[in-house]
């Protein structure tokens, strides 16, 4: 019994090895045929890529076209011949293309960015703010302009007065100063916030007595070290479109101490310097605890 | 302490809930912290209230000091009775520069001169909020502590949120606002509803609002099987546009939780099969009224889910484009 099994399969093992042999001489052709196909996929590919970025293009000219079609399907230019009208194409896509480089340089360099919403019928403002080098929060603007340029959403906080700049510069002539404007604002309002939570962070033994959501009005209490005399700092912003103060007072029981060299010194250097950094200074000198 | 003032905690007492009993009390400061451990918080309130009546009374506390915890206790628990929108118009030049202690005294002194016998405290909280209560009396008595008015402003900006304030004192509490925020006009803003953070949050802006973007969508996952790219394909870009949509108009994440909008028809009746109201000549006056633990993300669900058609009516995206939520509605003029 256990002879004719293992006879079974020796036989058919070496049957097995006789086909591989033969089959070992076909083995070469695969790899240069897996190589054909690999090359055929990638030219189809990057005909396909080709093809694909032509469309791309294909498409773009007909949106620049489109106003220029459109002028000639209400009849007028009919007889504009091939090559002025190709010219006005090419000087429409230069415009276009600078414009929209513009654009995204100034956006580059910290100036807001715009985009067109709506098929054209309003714009979105992205309006970033910034401060000593450090992005913070990022404002959005968005204007209707048919029939007349308005304001329609936006996430400006109503802190800041948008209607009435939007009334001091005309929108309907002028978008470019109301952005402008509004951009100082907020950017002023972003530096002025920004300085506060830095002076709570860095100078934890000033207590801030009094502060509003503008950032308009800043009252700090300081010790001075003599004899821990309580010192009330009231500091006013009241040009909003500034990060330092426009006058800084002092409050104190010892009515001689505003008036002392030191401290008119550092007075001045309140309305010089970031508040956070005037702090540091004034705490060196040890004018404060 | 007088027996005004013995009923006011009692009443104040029956509102505090039981949870917040003792955090209160500690941030009201008016009893020493031996008194304040004195007080076994396990009891039912009945006995806890009878037990802190006679501390306040051992330490001679008046009815001043219980309107300081009753203002407390409200300022940490806003979301409760009615709160009504109101927004100033028409600034003066220097009303962007009315700082805090300019407007106390201007308010409790136009509101003094306006009305005798009105009881005033005004307290900024932390988050720039100036809270005003106002106990209201006239000539002849003196103010009623039991039914305060209070009042939420945030200063440099135009809106002022008001709960119980009787139609009698109202023309009097919003003259004193306008003069003393240096504005010439006050009006109503049509908003109101019971949570004060979700007004608040609506007209501040403090939600996450969607905007237009250069790169509206996400790059697509490569490593899709294809046969499911081309069954889903189609709800897809359907779906996403009406998330799209539903996301911008009404904002992404968390809500203002606004619990209820009211339409207010004064409409023609339009159905040609009933010819006995289309003949009248007068409008046909309907109300409507919308009610949700969170209006806005029920609406928002609506128009993401296709059940609200896309893009949103004005009707549902004024309110939170104009952020209120009272609206009248006639033939001519959609959004009165």
């Amino acid at each position: 019994m256990e002879g004719a099994s293992t006879r079974g399969v020796l036989s058919h093992l070496s049957l097995l090895e006789v086909q591989a042999r033969s089959r070992g001489s076909q083995v070469p052709q695969q790899p240069s045929r897996v190589k054909e196909l690999k090359a055929k996929v990638e030219a189809l590919t990057s005909q396909r890529d080709q093809l694909k970025a032509e469309l791309q293009i294909h498409k773009k000219l007909q949106k620049l076209r489109a106003p220029v079609d459109k002028r000639r399907e209400d009849g007028e230019d009919e007889e504009m011949d091939v090559d002025s009208e190709s010219s006005e194409l090419f000087h429409l896509m230069a415009r276009h293309s600078e414009l929209t480089d513009l654009l995204h340089a100034h956006n580059l360099i910290g100036g807001y960015d715009a985009i067109t919403t709506n098929g054209g019928k309003g714009m979105c403002f992205s309006l970033a703010t910034e401060y000593e080098g450090a992005y913070l929060d990022t404002y959005k603007l968005e204007l209707n302009l048919k029939p007349k340029v308005r304001i329609s959403r936006h996430n400006i906080p109503p802190f800041i007065p948008l209607n009435s700049l939007a009334e001091q510069s005309d929108l309907q002539t002028d978008v470019r100063a109301f952005l402008a404007t509004v951009s100082q604002h907020l950017n002023a309002f972003a530096g002025r916030r920004q300085q506060l939570k830095l002076v709570k962070e860095q100078h934890k033994s000033i207590e801030v007595m009094e502060s509003n959501l503008l950032c308009s009005i800043l009252v700090l209490m300081f010790t001075v070290p003599k004899d821990k005399t309580p010192l009330l700092c009231t500091l006013e912003y009241t040009d909003h479109t500034r990060c330092l103060p426009t006058r800084v007072h002092l409050n104190c029981q010892d009515k001689l101490l505003p008036d002392s060299p030191n401290w008119k010194k550092n007075c001045s250097l309140l309305k010089e310097v970031p508040v956070h950094r005037a702090l540091t200074a004034i705490k060196k000198a040890s004018d404060i605890v | 302490m007088d027996n005004l003032a013995k009923h006011l905690l009692q009443r104040l007492m029956r509102r505090i809930p039981a949870s917040m009993l003792q955090s209160t009390l500690d941030k009201w400061g008016r009893l020493t912290a031996e008194k304040r451990k004195s007080l076994d918080f396990t009891q039912s309130k009945l006995t806890i209230t009878q037990e802190l009546v006679a501390l306040c009374e051992e330490s001679e506390l008046t009815v001043k000091h219980i309107t300081e915890l009753e203002m407390i206790y409200v300022t940490e628990n806003p979301n409760q009775g009615m709160w009504h929108t109101f927004q100033l118009l028409d600034p003066e030049d220097d009303a962007h520069s009315v700082e805090l202690m300019q407007f106390k005294e201007q308010f409790k002194s136009h509101l003094s001169e306006l009305k005798r016998n009105v009881s005033v405290k005004i307290k900024k909280h932390t988050d720039e909020a100036v809270w005003i209560r106002v106990a209201w009396g006239d000539g002849l008595s003196r103010p009623n502590h039991l039914k305060a008015t209070y009042v939420v402003h945030y200063l440099q900006t135009p809106y002022v949120f008001v709960n119980a304030l009787s139609s009698k004192n109202k023309p009097l509490l919003l003259q004193a606002l306008t003069l003393s925020t240096k504005h010439q006009q006050i009006k109503a803003a049509n908003l109101s509803g019971q949570k004060l953070t979700a007004l608040r949050d609506l007209l501040m802006r403090q939600y996450q609002q969607v905007f237009p973007t250069k790169y509206p969508s996400p790059l697509p996952e490569s490593d899709q099987s294809i046969s499911k790219l081309r069954i889903e394909k189609v709800q897809a870009e359907a779906s996403a546009n009406r998330h799209r949509m539903a996301g911008e108009t009404f904002g992404d994440g968390m809500l203002p939780a606004l619990q209820s909008a009211f339409f207010q028809l004064e409409t023609k009746f339009k159905d040609p099969t009933n010819e006995a109201m289309t003949q009248r000549d007068e409008p046909f006056i309907c109300s409507v009224k919308f009610s949700s633990s969170n209006l806005l993300e029920s609406l928002r669900h609506c128009a993401s889910s296709g059940i609200a058609s896309t893009p949103v009516t004005p009707l549902l995206s004024s309110i939170p484009l104009k952020g209120r939520n009272y609206f009248v509605i006639t033939d001519n003029v959609p959004n009165a």
